[in-house]
């Protein structure tokens, strides 16, 4: 009776010892074979508005030589969290112990107060087998607002207008002055150009134009055939006309070009009339001029020429 | 300066016999209150047997020149209005059974005649368009097994409406190729307006056209205007205008070449020295300058230059992209 009695003594101390122990544990449903690991959950912020971003680091204290995994930690099993990133990292703690340290980027779109979902810390041999498995409820929660015109303000807080460092006002006459030279310069090269310019075509088309006459009337005593020297007289006349009054002579028939002269009341329109109308018969209707011909006519665009050198050519505007 | 003979003789021939062509415009002036270019571009088609393509809004008077220079010539007109039903037979003509005797008979359609007015041909279906400018093209009719030829002279004038409208066929490239010139008849002036008006808005009836020309006289200006005298630098300015249109990049016209899809055909320098002819006839002249070719080179070439999308982006019609190579050609 006696060693009944304290068999049964013998188990109850044991049952009293068991939950002892199990007081004394944290909050670990299931402990399989692993050193005790230290597991510590951190949510920053712990407070937020809808659709802010949540920074959730899971730190894993283990034994060396194990690899640690998380385990219901995916987009399904998160909800209502949204898990955005995850990174895992390891750092030797201690000397006989490694930290592992998971962090999470989640975002919430639910508002309220939510509570961190259940995961599970699995660790594994090197060889990949599992050695064990740690259920974890983390007691951290975060409590989501609601955007509010107030919250709004809160998101995006008006600056005020930001005072310039230098003074524009000292900048100003500065800048003014910048420009004013920059645009006196450009107008000055522009005129010089054109004054250069026109100046030199003035000079240049009756000159070339004499020039190219002596030498047609040299190629004419030389033995040109005379129908030649009328087609050459009236391309220079052309050329000259359109250099000296800007018309398009080269492109025009001879009623354009009379046209265009007419307008501009050219001196000795008549004279360059004919030339380019006796041209034309030359040219165009087979007519067949003897070389005095030729040279009456060469010398008459030769003074029509120098006539015009004279006067200066109207104004095509 | 010697003059050649020739041309000389030539020249006092042409003035001699251009003069019906004066007659010819008084009287229309009866008639017509303006649009002297349309008239005279008429001229210029019958003078080398050319086919107008006409375009205009409706009451520009274009039947009313048609017709009247049909009446002033001695000529027999026509107008057939093309309509989608339209069949060849109804243009050219079919042949007909007589039970009397048992046998077919050819009837001849309204296409035998001098002056043909074809109003808003694009609106028959190509079948039709095809017998017309096939009649065009040969100067001949076939009916049945027998061909019969068409009169001298015979012109076709033929007005267009634009594709968008509903229940038009486009015609082909290669068939407004066959015509000529495509003349844009265009608004008259506000004097002209005024004396339209003026004349139009009498209950009397008009006065009769007097009949001042025959067609004889066209035949014998068409032989004068083949022997008007053109200069190898104009031959080879044609040439030059119509090429420019294919390739302006060679004349300098760089930016032009991306504005147009497709140019002007070997047609074109053919028409254009023909029209440029008669142009010099119509001035009396027995040969031909570089303006008489650039005087009728938009009215030649317009319907022979397809611009290119980036010509229609920007609103480019044929008529600039001539007047630009006009502008940009080396006269000779």
């Amino acid at each position: 009776m006696n060693a009944r009695c304290n068999i049964l003594a013998a188990g109850w101390v044991k049952r009293l010892l068991w939950l002892l122990l199990l007081a004394i544990l944290p909050p670990f449903a299931v402990v399989e074979g692993v050193q005790q690991p230290m597991v510590k959950v951190t949510v920053m912020p712990d407070t937020l508005l809808v659709g802010d971003r949540i920074h959730c680091t899971i730190a894993v204290q283990h034994e060396k030589g194990v690899a640690v995994s998380l385990e219901g930690i995916d987009a399904v099993a998160l909800k209502p969290f949204e898990l955005l990133s995850s990174r895992h990292s390891s750092s030797v703690a201690a000397s006989a112990s490694v930290e592992d340290l998971f962090e999470l980027e989640l975002a919430l779109f639910v508002s309220g107060k939510q509570a961190l979902p259940p995961f599970s810390v699995v660790f594994r041999e090197a060889s990949g087998g599992v050695r064990g498995r740690v259920s974890y409820k983390p007691s951290s929660s975060v409590v989501v607002r609601e955007l509010t015109d107030a919250s709004m303000r809160d998101i995006r807080p008006i600056k005020p207008p930001l005072s310039p460092s230098i003074p524009y006002l000292l900048l100003m006459p500065l800048l003014l002055g910048a420009f004013g030279v920059g645009v006196l310069v450009l107008l000055l090269i522009y005129f010089l150009k054109r004054t250069v310019r026109s100046s030199a075509e003035r000079v240049d088309s009756s000159q070339v134009a004499q020039r190219k006459l002596r030498k047609l009337g040299s190629s004419l005593s030389a033995g040109m055939p005379p129908h030649e020297c009328y087609e050459e007289l009236s391309n220079i006349m052309r050329s000259f006309l359109e250099t000296h009054y800007r018309i398009s002579a080269l492109e025009a028939v001879t009623q354009e070009i009379e046209r265009d002269l007419k307008k501009l009341g050219v001196a000795g329109f008549e004279s360059i009339m004919n030339l380019l109308k006796q041209a034309d018969l030359v040219k165009f209707a087979d007519s067949r001029p003897d070389v005095e011909e030729s040279r009456q006519s060469l010398n008459k665009a030769t003074e029509v020429i120098r006539s015009t050198r004279k006067s200066p050519p109207p104004s095509v505007e | 300066m010697q003059h050649d003979v020739e041309l000389e003789e030539l020249g006092s021939r042409i003035i001699e016999a251009s003069r019906f062509l004066e007659l010819a415009e008084e009287q229309l002036a009866h008639r017509v209150v303006g649009q002297l270019e349309v008239i005279r571009r008429v001229f210029i088609a019958m003078l080398v047997n050319g086919h107008i393509l006409l375009e205009g809004v409706p009451g520009l008077a274009k039947t009313l020149i048609i017709s009247t220079v049909a009446s002033v010539m001695n000529l027999k007109f026509q107008r057939i209005q093309f309509t989608p039903d339209m069949l060849p037979a109804d243009l050219v003509g079919t042949m007909i059974y007589n039970p009397k005797d048992m046998e077919f008979y050819p009837r001849k359609g309204p296409v035998f005649a001098n002056v043909i007015l074809a109003d808003e041909i694009n609106r028959s279906p190509a079948k039709v368009q095809s017998a017309l400018l096939e009649a065009m093209q040969e100067r001949q009719v076939t009916i049945g097994s027998e061909t019969f030829p068409l009169q001298e002279p015979f012109m076709v004038l033929a007005t267009q409406n634009p594709v968008e409208h509903e229940g038009t066929y486009l015609l082909p490239e290669a068939q407004v190729d066959r015509f000529m010139m495509k003349v844009i008849v265009d608004y008259p002036s506000y004097e002209e307006e005024l004396e339209i008006m003026l004349r139009s808005a009498m209950t009397a009836s008009k006065s009769p056209i007097s009949v001042v020309v025959q067609p004889g006289d066209i035949v014998r200006a068409r032989a004068l205007i083949d022997r008007i005298y053109v200069d190898p630098r104009v031959q080879r300015y044609i040439v030059d205008l119509v090429v420019a249109t294919r390739n302006p990049g060679l004349y300098g016209m760089v930016e032009l070449a991306s504005m147009i899809e497709y140019g002007a055909s070997p047609r074109a320098s053919i028409f254009l020295l023909l029209a440029a002819k008669a142009h010099a006839f119509l001035q009396h002249r027995p040969y031909i300058t570089p303006e008489d070719v650039k005087a009728i080179a938009c009215d030649t070439l317009r319907h022979r230059i397809r611009p290119g999308y980036e010509a229609e982006a920007d609103n480019i019609k044929p008529d600039d992209i001539i007047r630009q190579i006009l502008q940009n050609v080396q006269v000779p």
